[in-house]
């Protein structure tokens, strides 16, 4: 769910901008620290890993099928700093020449998914990721990543006052689980094939991280918890729906 | 998918063409902040702002057909919310979304059509973005087109083995994995090898001249005359 430009209101643009510029000056600054400038290249190219596997279709059932988002795989493969900087990068892109996600709504897109996404898709891993549970933590990780980066963006709408009446806001929530188990799923599956192919995950980063990673996670928390009071301070716009939907049956009826 | 329009497109020549790229990104983001801050975007702002969006394809000499056609990819997206919010009884909303995000997506479009790439990442460095997003963004540009390539032949080469089951997809996800990784890594050691520190240098300094000067603030000034202005002199 990249969000184009024209959706938000001003002050969440302006906001979440500032905010993306911040965090991802400072993880930029984190990543470069740990493996120096010359890094560049090695990123770019996972980047582009991470564009052409989102173009790969999973067959999922009849008919259906998935794509991977890439958040947590690269989350478990470069730990979360370096994640962030790639799909920072894979944003701008997709805003720039492929007009995926709107340029003054790339700051929402990055807080949902290149870092609240990457969070998500980290922590179950760090957190249970060594023991007999690591294929479920990572399974977690990828479907919190596209979970927790749909409801940011559901919040965020609903901030800006796009309406999002009850039926619609569940039947989206619906579609983005089964999309969140699929990323689980995919995840799993390719980190099984990295497995297989004899290669490794990221080396546990230290402790250095563990305040900005609190930063960004209680941010995004409260940004979500935001969204849910937003929506119910307009209680009106399903009720204005099914009034519309009422006088369209009465009128057919006539 | 062998290489992005827009490339041919900023690789011409016009006047916008040769405008620093500082300047278009500049213009380009007052234009948007403009857009976006309209509070209801009546077809009196819609055509200002078209029609000054119109004027810089023509400068630009982009094909206007092709870009119209190209901007019109946000259309689904914002098409789904403009259709809710018309249900939810908010009929101008519902045009103001799917006018906003289409005249957005065609000002990027003029923007990236009008400035090579490289030179837009020089320009947002110039201006603060973080440097290393901006070189991710570089090498990520360079290497998009040969790994979905090689994706592209994986998936044929999986096909005319019998079969594109959720498994294979998987596979070969960890295999152009580490394919691209081992890649990552030579291009890291050839980079290294050729000297580089960091950054990329362009074959054209940026310099900026009286006519960049004058295409900032006369870009500016209409943009802001269209936001605040128009409507006054028009109901006068």
């Amino acid at each position: 769910m990249h969000i184009p430009d024209g959706f938000l209101s001003a002050p969440v643009w302006l906001s979440l901008d500032a905010a993306a510029l911040s965090l991802v000056g400072y993880l930029a600054r984190q990543a470069q620290r740990e493996s120096g400038e010359a890094w560049a290249p090695r990123l770019g190219v996972l980047g582009a890993f991470v564009f052409a596997a989102q173009m790969i279709n999973f067959p999922v059932g009849v008919g259906t099928s998935g794509h991977l988002v890439g958040s947590a795989l690269l989350a478990l493969v470069l730990g979360p700093a370096a994640a962030a900087v790639v799909m920072t990068a894979i944003l701008a892109l997709q805003a720039l020449i492929f007009q995926d996600g709107g340029v003054l709504a790339l700051g929402a897109n990055v807080v949902n998914m290149a870092l609240a996404g990457v969070l998500a898709g980290y922590l179950p891993f760090r957190w249970w990721g060594a023991g007999r549970f690591r294929q479920f933590a990572i399974f977690l990780g990828g479907f919190f990543s596209v979970l927790a980066a749909a409801l940011l963006a559901i919040a965020e709408l609903r901030l800006s006052g796009v309406p999002i009446p009850a039926p619609v806001l569940w039947i989206t929530l619906g579609l983005f689980t089964v999309t969140a188990t699929l990323e689980g799923i995919i995840t799993v599956a390719v980190v099984r094939g990295r497995d297989r192919l004899g290669l490794g995950l990221a080396p546990q980063p230290g402790a250095r991280y563990a305040r900005g990673l609190a930063v960004v996670g209680l941010a995004c928390a409260l940004l979500a918890v935001l969204g849910g009071l937003a929506a119910s301070r307009h209680p009106d716009v399903l009720e204005k729906l099914l009034e519309r939907l009422g006088l369209a049956t009465s009128r057919g009826s006539q | 998918m062998h290489h992005a329009v827009v490339d041919r497109w900023s690789s011409g020549h016009s006047l916008l063409h040769a405008r620093d790229g500082r300047v278009k990104v500049l213009v380009c983001l007052g234009f948007l902040a403009a857009v976006a801050t309209t509070p209801r975007l009546t077809a009196l702002y819609a055509a200002g702002y078209g029609l000054a969006a119109l004027a810089a394809v023509m400068v630009a000499r982009l094909p206007l057909g092709a870009l119209l056609v190209r901007a019109a990819v946000v259309l689904p997206f914002s098409g789904t919310f403009a259709l809710v919010s018309l249900l939810a009884g908010d009929s101008p909303r519902a045009v103001a979304l799917l006018a906003k995000s289409y005249l957005s997506a065609v000002a990027v479009l003029i923007l990236v059509g009008s400035t090579p790439l490289p030179t837009i990442l020089r320009s947002l460095e110039r201006l603060r973005a973080p440097r290393l997003v901006v070189l991710v963004v570089q090498f990520l540009y360079r290497y998009l087109f040969v790994i979905s390539e090689q994706a592209q032949h994986m998936r044929l080469a999986a096909l005319s083995r019998g079969g594109w089951r959720f498994r294979s997809a998987a596979g070969a996800i960890a295999v152009l994995f580490a394919r691209s990784y081992a890649r990552a890594e030579g291009v890291h050691r050839a980079m290294l090898a050729r000297g580089f520190q960091g950054h990329l240098t362009l074959l054209a300094p940026v310099r900026a001249d009286w006519r960049d000067g004058l295409l900032l603030a006369g870009g500016w000034a209409l943009i802001a005359f269209l936001r605040w202005g128009l409507e006054g002199v028009w109901s006068r």
